[in-house]
């Protein structure tokens, strides 16, 4: 068998064990509810315009924005892969089942990436159905001709979210295959330096993941409007290629710390 | 003997805590027993001989290769951990199944050794019962299974007896002394005696992370200068016996045994107290019953050496 | 006696009296956070927002109360209000792991095979977080009353607010029942820590953005209750006869706090058990 077939086939069984362990266990049904309480959200919207509950001058397209740049891309995705990513490691170390997957003729940084594999699959999995499903009860049944034109939006935040999921999704991964204590850091993380320095005037945005996303985000919602009051947005391609190189530079950083660092199980 | 793990000047430690201390030893086929009170740095000598830890200073050599970090040389090594930690919800078989396709065996090859090697532990009826829900044996011998499965030629398992019952634990113990027959290196780690004993006679006996004797216990024992050997002998004449050999000057101290028909002689000189024994019961006319040496064993080497 | 026996005896002095055995679980929670010097120096910058208050209480009686200088019972809602982003990290450092750490470690049998019960245990671990959680509010919240007392020259200050101590006292203990049993009750529900803290975190800061996105499309705060700090704050504003912050009825907000401290106590309570059956 070629090097990159046995490659391929080691990533393979690493990440549908990793599947197993992390996405097919009870914690999964909460993570779940979140992302369907989207899909409510969007039912609720829905069930407002339709029956006129409330006389309020909000449209399907800005439900959908609200949706999209607030609860999905700045909190769903940041979750998930936080929840997920730091488990990653941490939780093979604190179950004391890493020994059986590192006494393994398997290079680490392999273990790493198919690790990283299944956290991608696992998010996408939880994510884009909400989203396409938030769009399909928002738009189907009001304007088909709005419904075919904001695909093309669609398509965007799709691609924006496996974006997302690829950035925040290494970077969790490398916290939490280095501290101890990852969920705190990866909190600390996600919703006080991402949720501050955004904000701030000057080159200190552009370290954040968010910033990228704020600037290639087709909607606008109140905080990157805010955001972009206080300072440019990046060009699109610079937004996309920084997140590209963001999630291979934390990737890579994990499966050097995992190669090297030596994981202490607790006898 | 050809040396399959070498240990040179090994040493480890942890901030200030040295958990092993310059250690040196030669492994070769067959079972040694790695003994050890508890503390003494056994676990950490077996994280560092299967490449779960670098080592401080020195180097572990396994076939003449670095263990750290050389994922290849994982083929040939299987470990049974002590930690009794599992993915508790996967069945027996898809435990062992899983291990074996990280080995790189196909999907029917890995059935097909899961369910040889279930057998060989004793857990066929349990292969699809859930981890969790297995006894304490049960779980111990899922642990060994996942580690010989894929036919290593290096076997090292840390505390492989906790748990089992007495039949399990001599089935286990059957396992190794024939893994061992069979040319494998499997080392073996305890801090009970018996179980040791019962496997192998090849110890190396670590305390306060240094290895203070390595081999086969009985010639340690005669290296133990400091501690006289003791030998019981019952006969029909005990006190003429004890009468004829005090007067050699090896010969330290004599016990009677409160039935009166047995004497325990405490001699420096093992082997000449052997080779006289016989001509001089002939001479004497006494009649040998029973003779034993109480500690030429490994009880005893392990108290002289560590207490 | 020439030889005296010291083998074995029984205990022939005083037992604790059975109310107290809750404190013994408590105290060894305290010890085993108060090592941790992460932790110690959480709570050290938890005490900054107190500092920077203490400056004002002094300024506000040097220079006089003008503006944000304004001492009153505003003063003292706020200074909490502002102590509820700590109390949530605190709570999660302190609480996540109380009993899903135990649930690993088979821990439960071994405390319930004592002479204590079920609701001592709970409590105790309770007490845990609650110490823990007075100490970013209701202790800070009553020395700030103490020393805006003390900072005044007669007692006017005392006799016209002496009804905010209880208000202080109400708030904090809202706040500290609310994130400790709910923190406690997600604890229960999981063997990992890390799923415990995931899950309460997720809880507040969703609840919040839910909130945020129901605020922009209806255009009204009328909705504030689904927000868990939002709930807080109005139960805040009701103990310091505060006008409300959102246009939610505030008994609707006291009572999805009450439902949410009831839900983890209930949650709580069908968790703790010494054995667990594996099928």
């Amino acid at each position: 068998m070629s090097s990159l077939a046995k490659m391929w086939r080691e990533f393979r069984t690493i990440a549908f064990l990793t599947i197993d362990t992390l996405f097919w266990s009870k914690k999964t049904i909460f993570v779940a509810l979140i992302s369907l309480f989207i899909v409510a959200l969007a039912i609720l919207a829905r069930l407002i315009l339709t029956y006129n509950w409330i006389r309020s001058p909000f449209t399907p397209p800005q439900v959908f924005a609200t949706l999209m740049s607030t609860a999905v891309v700045h909190f769903l995705v940041v979750f998930i892969t936080l929840f997920y990513g730091t488990a990653l490691i941490s939780e093979e170390v604190e179950g004391k089942t890493l020994t059986y997957l590192f006494l393994r003729p398997i290079p680490k940084p392999v273990i790493m990436l198919g690790k990283y594999l299944a956290l991608v699959w696992i998010t996408l999995l939880l994510v884009v159905p909400s989203i396409v499903f938030s769009y399909l009860i928002l738009y189907l049944g009001s304007d088909l001709g709005l419904f075919f034109e904001d695909m093309g939006a669609l398509a965007q935040d799709l691609g924006i979210v496996v974006l997302a999921i690829l950035a925040y999704g290494a970077l969790f991964a490398l916290i939490g295959a280095w501290l101890r204590h990852s969920v705190l850091a990866g909190l600390l993380y996600a919703f006080g330096w991402e949720g501050i320095i955004p904000y701030l005037p000057g080159y200190l945005r552009k370290l954040t993941i968010t910033h990228y996303i704020q600037s290639i985000l087709p909607h606008d919602d109140t905080a990157v409007a805010i955001a972009m009051l206080i300072g440019e947005r990046s060009g699109p391609l610079e937004s996309v290629l920084t997140l590209v190189l963001l999630a291979v530079l934390f990737l890579s950083t994990a499966s050097l710390i995992v190669r090297e660092k030596e994981y202490l199980i607790e006898q | 003997m050809t040396e399959i793990l070498e240990a040179s000047g090994l040493s480890k430690w942890y901030g200030q805590v040295i958990a092993v201390n310059k250690v040196s030893f030669r492994i070769g086929p067959g079972v040694t027993g790695l003994l050890g009170p508890n503390g003494a740095g056994k676990s950490t000598l077996m994280k560092l001989v299967t490449g779960q830890l670098r080592p401080s200073q020195g180097q572990v050599a396994l076939f003449g290769q670095r263990i750290w970090n050389n994922y290849p040389l994982f083929r040939r090594i299987g470990f049974c951990p002590e930690q009794d930690s599992f993915y508790e919800w996967m069945t027996g078989a898809e435990f062992v199944a899983a291990l074996l396709r990280l080995h790189g065996f196909g999907e029917a090859e890995a059935e097909s050794r899961t369910t040889s090697v279930l057998e060989l532990v004793g857990l066929a009826d349990a292969r699809d019962k859930k981890l969790g829900a297995y006894s304490k044996g049960m779980r111990q011998r899922i642990k060994l299974a996942q580690a010989v499965a894929h036919d290593p030629e290096v076997l090292v398992l840390d505390e492989p007896l906790a748990g089992m019952d007495p039949v399990a634990r001599r089935e286990t113990i059957r396992l190794v002394r024939g893994w061992g027959k069979a040319g494998r290196c499997v080392i073996v780690s305890s801090h009970i005696l018996h179980e040791i004993e019962a496997m192998t006679s090849t110890i190396l006996l670590i305390h306060n992370g240094q290895v203070l004797a390595d081999g086969d216990v009985h010639q340690i024992r005669d290296l133990i200068d400091q501690h006289p050997h003791h030998i019981f002998i019952r006969c029909s004449e005990p006190r003429r016996l004890a009468e004829i050999l005090f007067r050699f000057e090896d010969v330290l101290s004599v016990r009677f045994e409160p039935d009166g028909r047995a004497v325990t002689f405490e001699s420096e000189k093992p082997d000449e107290f052997y080779q006289r024994l016989p001509d001089l019961l002939l001479r004497h006319q006494i009649e040998l019953e029973e003779i034993t040496s109480p500690d030429d064993n490994l009880q005893a080497v392990f108290h002289y050496l560590v207490k | 006696m020439p030889i005296h026996d010291v083998t074995y005896r029984h205990w022939s002095g005083e037992w604790t009296s059975h109310p107290y055995r809750w404190w013994v679980i408590t105290r060894q929670g305290i010890s085993l956070l108060i090592r941790k010097k992460r932790f110690v120096a959480l709570m050290i910058l938890s005490a900054i927002p107190f500092l920077v208050r203490t400056v004002i209480l002094y300024l506000s009686v040097v220079v006089g109360q003008l503006g944000f200088l304004k001492i009153d019972a505003k003063f003292f809602e706020d200074f909490l209000t502002q102590q509820l982003f700590f109390a949530f990290v605190i709570a999660i450092y302190a609480g996540a792991g109380l009993i899903a750490n135990d649930l690993k470690g088979n821990a439960l049998q071994i405390y319930l095979s004592k002479p204590i019960t079920r609701k001592d245990y709970v409590i105790g671990k309770l007490g845990v977080v609650a110490v823990f959680l007075s100490i970013p509010t209701l202790v800070p919240g009553l020395l700030l009353f103490v020393l805006a007392v003390a900072f005044h020259s007669n007692l006017d200050f005392l006799q016209q607010n002496y009804w905010v101590i209880g208000s202080i006292v109400m708030y904090s203990l809202a706040i500290i029942l609310t994130y400790g049993l709910v923190v406690l009750a997600l604890s229960a529900l999981s063997k990992s820590s890390r799923f415990a803290g995931i899950v309460f975190a997720a809880f507040f800061f969703f609840s919040q953005i839910v909130y945020g996105i129901l605020h922009q499309i209806l255009r009204t705060t009328s909705v504030a209750w689904v927000s868990l700090t939002q709930n807080l704050i109005q139960v805040g504003d009701f103990f310091f006869a505060a006008p409300p912050h959102y246009a939610s009825p505030t008994w609707v907000s006291g009572l999805i706090v009450a439902g949410l401290m009831a839900a983890s106590a209930w949650l709580i309570h069908r968790r703790i058990r010494a054995v667990e059956v594996v099928q």
